[in-house]
């Protein structure tokens, strides 16, 4: 049987992969990639506990509710990243650095 | 009586003072006032001889043969030293006294004709003043460190005189020469008075020299030397048996000494080897050459020799003996062969000095004295007449505007009937020269011959040929003298026959140049000398130096020395007319190694310039260079090394101690930049900041829980 | 090694590599194709924590829905986007990323330290439940058992996300509207 922490060990690689690719991309929508990556490591860790939650199933559920969530996040930060194009010309995280002091 | 004896000493003393120091009044006056009064200059040193010359035939007077006169004070004092200073008045002393201002005298009235023309009329009679001063005070010295003192003072008033006219090359190179020379034999005077200082404690010459003077009772002996009580070795040692205590040196020091003096005397006597000077010196103006370089300061050596005389020893005189008959020799082969009319006479000076050296040598001191008298007069006539012959070829020279050379004997002849009176001087001072019958040369040339011939007679077969060489050279003597008179005064005027229509207007000049001329004229015949014409011991002079011992002593030289080489003269003079009046081809080679080496003064002074002066001047080059290069670059090296110090510092400076501001700056700058960055604006800077943050707080709750 | 075991290593490395060519690559269209493939392998893990549902629902949703959402996004923004994406440095590894793979990697350890340390096969309640046979059966039908419980337990979460997904649409919609926007 596969155990828990094989599953807990590619979760945790999934994860900081994609927190690598949050800290460095340049570009806008691979930062909303690893976003979905971090995510997705996530979802991958409630549904390995969840085999052990048969009654309430409460992993799987929780899975589903997190993979609509990440759907509409992404919508939503595809439309900011629209208007941030449309405003600023450049999907570039760096260039836009308005906030600065 | 004493008291009337010591006023008589204290007037002659007083008349000494004056003589001597009259010209040196006129030097300090010419030298001051000689730029504006110009002929005055003349006259204030001629009217200063006169006084002298008169001063001095007091003196000669009162002194002469009587007893002698000596004055001294105390000068300074070393330690247990003391120095005196003086005049010492003995027959010696007051004859050349007056010789000197005699001879000055015409010197001096000629001068003013024959400088008239020159503009340095009066810095010439301040120098001739300055010279007599000298020559007179050397004379009277009363000890040796005077002596030096005037005897370097003669040397250098003949440097100034010899290169008098500066301006050419030359006389500059000429009167160098004669100073360097002098130089030479001044050292050799000064290590011969150290070394009899310091073997006899005294400078006094009357003291050292006189008749029962130290110096005669200093002898060598062979001495044991002994040391703790065992004697070691056997050493020839010159020690002096006195009152006040004995005193011994090595015998080399006497020789040393002895070396020194003939130094000191073939430096100014233009001996050999320091010969070479006599004759360059020639460049000065002829009055100069006349008085200083024929009747004077050669004289001088000769003098000292006088002076010194008790000193040597028979090897000593054997040794001056053979270098006098050597340069006697010697210069009178090379007198055959010159053109120029002073060169010959020149030679014929250093010939003659060479007589009186020899003269010396063989132990015939009143002789030598006495030749050195009649040599001044005759030789002194000599280059006054050549001095007025050139000047006339001068004049012919000028006015044809030709270039030729006045001096030289080639171009002249048949003068005597232009300038008469010159000729009759010139020809009896050549006959004095050559020494025939009835006249003053006569008596001491022939005195030197005999008493040679005297003094070889118990010596080597060596030896024996200094008499022989000696009576060689009164013959080659006559050779030159007749070709000299010849060439110049009989036949026809040379340069004549090259240039047609010369214009000769030349005559025997004023009083001022016929005075001096006809007073040295009358000093060159007997009668000035002796009342005998042809025995020579009866001459006053010679009686004065006592070294007569018999008066008509009985031997072969006395008869046949004078008939022989008298007669064998006029056979050489009848031969020399013939060859030069009648212009038949000259028997003798031009050319030919024997010429050649005549011609070229037995080369001596090529060897010299080889061996000596190139040597010295590759020494002064390559010191100049050291000083140049090493020296100066030393002071430079220092210099740069300080530059480099300088630049050491600057580099310090600037990238040191600014660098350390620098990197202050830079530090700031780069944690500013670095702190800025974080706040940036970049989103993911932050979100970077954050999660370095949260894992070093997961990293410190792990390793804490370990 | 069963077979399960085996697969489900395929499956890991499938993932996870296809995930670090997403990190690695610079080319955003291959990147994005490759997250195709991530979330495929992801659907395969789900399959073998025996949570069928969720794979296909991570299939439709995801693939179906996120990711084409994305490559419409970068597709239709404009050639000038793509080119200036394709203009970057294309080292492996720069200077720059150095900071980001050493938090990554950093994270990585510390993660599995405690991934290890806790231990998590031995936990209690892991252990009750396998006692109680409270763990899903590879044969179970899961499908019934989400619906069930969907309907009753979960439903308030389920009326949520309804809204919050109403929510979601009109705002992305208003977002994305030509117009001023400010």
């Amino acid at each position: 049987m596969i155990s828990l922490t094989d599953f807990m060990m590619v979760s945790a690689g999934l994860f900081c992969i994609g927190l690598y690719m949050i800290v460095t991309k340049r570009n806008a929508i691979q930062i909303l990639i690893g976003i979905e990556f971090m995510l997705n490591a996530a979802i991958l860790n409630l549904v390995a506990f969840g085999k052990f939650d048969r009654l309430n199933n409460g992993g799987q559920m929780f899975a589903l509710f997190a993979i609509v969530l990440a759907a509409a996040t992404t919508a939503v930060a595809l439309a900011i990243i629209l208007n941030v194009y449309k405003k600023y010309k450049t999907i570039d995280p760096g260039q836009i650095d308005q906030l600065k002091d | 009586m004493e008291q009337f004896l010591q006023s008589i000493d204290a007037l002659t003393i007083k008349f000494t003072l004056a003589a001597v120091l009259l010209p040196l009044l006129a030097f300090v006056l010419n030298m001051c006032f000689g730029a504006r009064s110009n002929k005055f200059t003349g006259w204030l040193s001629t009217v200063a001889i006169l006084v002298s010359c008169v001063l001095s035939a007091l003196i000669f007077s009162k002194v002469w043969n009587g007893h002698q006169v000596h004055q001294q004070v105390l000068w300074f004092t070393i330690g247990n030293t003391s120095v005196y200073t003086g005049i010492l008045l003995n027959n010696l002393s007051v004859l050349m006294l007056l010789l000197v201002s005699l001879i000055a005298l015409p010197v001096h009235i000629y001068s003013i004709a024959y400088m008239r023309h020159d503009s340095g009329y009066s810095r010439y009679f301040a120098y001739l003043s300055l010279f007599s001063f000298s020559m007179l005070a050397l004379v009277v010295a009363d000890n040796l460190v005077l002596l030096y003192i005037f005897w370097e003072l003669v040397g250098f008033s003949s440097y100034l005189l010899i290169g008098f006219w500066f301006t050419r090359d030359k006389a500059v190179i000429a009167n160098k020469k004669a100073f360097i020379m002098n130089r030479i034999g001044d050292i050799g005077l000064l290590t011969a008075i150290i070394i009899l200082f310091a073997m006899f404690h005294t400078f006094d010459i009357e003291k050292l020299f006189g008749p029962d003077g130290l110096v005669g009772k200093s002898s060598f002996i062979t001495a044991q030397i002994e040391f703790n009580g065992q004697p070691t070795r056997f050493e020839s040692v010159w020690i002096l048996f006195a009152s006040s205590g004995n005193r011994a040196l090595p015998a080399i020091w006497q020789y040393i000494a002895f070396a020194g003096i003939f130094l000191a005397v073939a430096a100014k006597s233009a001996q050999f080897p320091l010969h070479t000077w006599l004759p360059d010196a020639m460049e000065g103006p002829t009055s100069v050459s006349a008085l200083i370089h024929a009747a004077t300061m050669v004289a001088a050596g000769v003098f000292l020799l006088g002076r010194v005389y008790p000193m040597f020893n028979s090897t000593e005189l054997t040794i001056l003996a053979v270098v006098g008959c050597f340069t006697a020799f010697m210069a009178a082969t090379i007198a055959l062969t010159q053109n120029d009319l002073k060169r010959i006479l020149a030679y014929s000076t250093i010939s003659q000095l060479g007589y009186m050296v020899m003269a010396m040598g063989v132990g015939a001191y009143g002789s030598s004295l006495f030749h050195l008298v009649t040599h001044a007069f005759f030789k002194c006539l000599l280059f006054l007449a050549a001095g007025i012959v050139i000047h006339q070829m001068g004049h012919i020279r000028d006015d044809n505007n030709l270039s030729i050379d006045p001096q030289n004997i080639q171009n002249m002849g048949g003068l005597r009937k232009k300038l008469p009176f010159t000729f009759i001087a010139a020809l009896i001072g050549a006959l004095a020269l050559v020494g025939l019958p009835l006249t003053s040369g006569f008596l001491s040339k022939d005195s030197i011959l005999i008493q040679a011939f005297e003094w070889s007679g118990d010596k080597s077969v060596f030896l024996k040929l200094i008499p022989v060489f000696a009576l060689i050279t009164t013959w080659l003597t006559a050779f030159y003298v007749t070709r000299m008179i010849v060439k110049v005064f009989f036949g026809d005027l040379r340069v004549a026959e090259s240039t047609p229509a010369l214009k000769v207007h030349i005559t025997d000049g004023t009083w001022l140049y016929k005075v001096p001329l006809a007073l040295l004229a009358i000093c060159c015949l007997f009668p000035f000398f002796s009342a005998n014409p042809l025995v020579y011991e009866r001459s006053w002079l010679f009686g004065g130096f006592g070294n007569a011992t018999n008066p008509e002593a009985v031997n072969i030289y006395h008869a046949l020395v004078p008939v022989g080489v008298n007669i064998l003269s006029i056979l050489v003079i009848w031969y020399g007319y013939i060859i030069y009046t009648k212009r038949r081809a000259n028997p003798f080679p031009q050319t030919g190694a024997l010429f050649n080496l005549a011609c070229n003064e037995w080369y001596f002074d090529s060897i010299y310039q080889r061996i000596i002066i190139k040597p010295l001047l590759a020494l002064c080059r390559a010191s100049f260079w050291f000083d140049r290069r090493i020296i100066d670059n030393f002071i430079v090296f220092f210099a740069k090394f300080s530059i480099g110090l300088a630049r050491l510092a600057a580099w310090c400076d600037r990238n040191i101690i600014d660098g350390f501001l620098n990197l202050l700056v830079i530090t700031v700058r780069t944690i500013g930049n670095f702190v800025r960055r974080f706040q940036g604006g970049k989103v993911q800077y932050y979100l970077y900041s954050m999660l370095v943050v949260i894992l070093a707080i997961f990293i410190w709750i792990i390793l804490d829980g370990r | 090694m069963t077979l399960v075991q085996v697969l489900f290593y395929v499956m890991g490395f499938i993932t996870l590599s296809s995930a670090i060519f997403v990190a690695a690559t610079k080319n955003l269209v291959r990147s994005v194709f490759m997250f195709f493939i991530t979330l495929f392998g992801l659907a395969g893990l789900y399959v073998l924590a025996l949570a069928d549902f969720v794979a296909i629902t991570q299939i439709v949703i995801y693939v179906g829905g996120v990711l084409v959402l994305i490559l419409f996004a970068f597709m239709l923004s404009g050639k000038e986007n793509l080119n200036y994406i394709a203009g970057q440095n294309n080292k492996f590894i720069s200077v720059k990323k150095v900071p980001g793979i050493l938090l990554a990697v950093l994270f990585l350890i510390v993660l599995v330290n405690v991934i290890l340390k806790a231990d998590v096969n031995n936990l209690a309640w892991v252990k009750k439940s396998i006692e109680l046979k409270n763990n899903i059966q590879p044969d179970a039908a899961t499908t019934e058992n989400i619906g069930i419980n969907l309907m009753t337990r979960y439903l308030l979460p389920f009326e949520a996300v309804s809204i919050l997904l109403m929510i979601a649409l009109v705002g992305a919609a208003h977002l994305s509207r030509k117009g001023d926007n400010v």
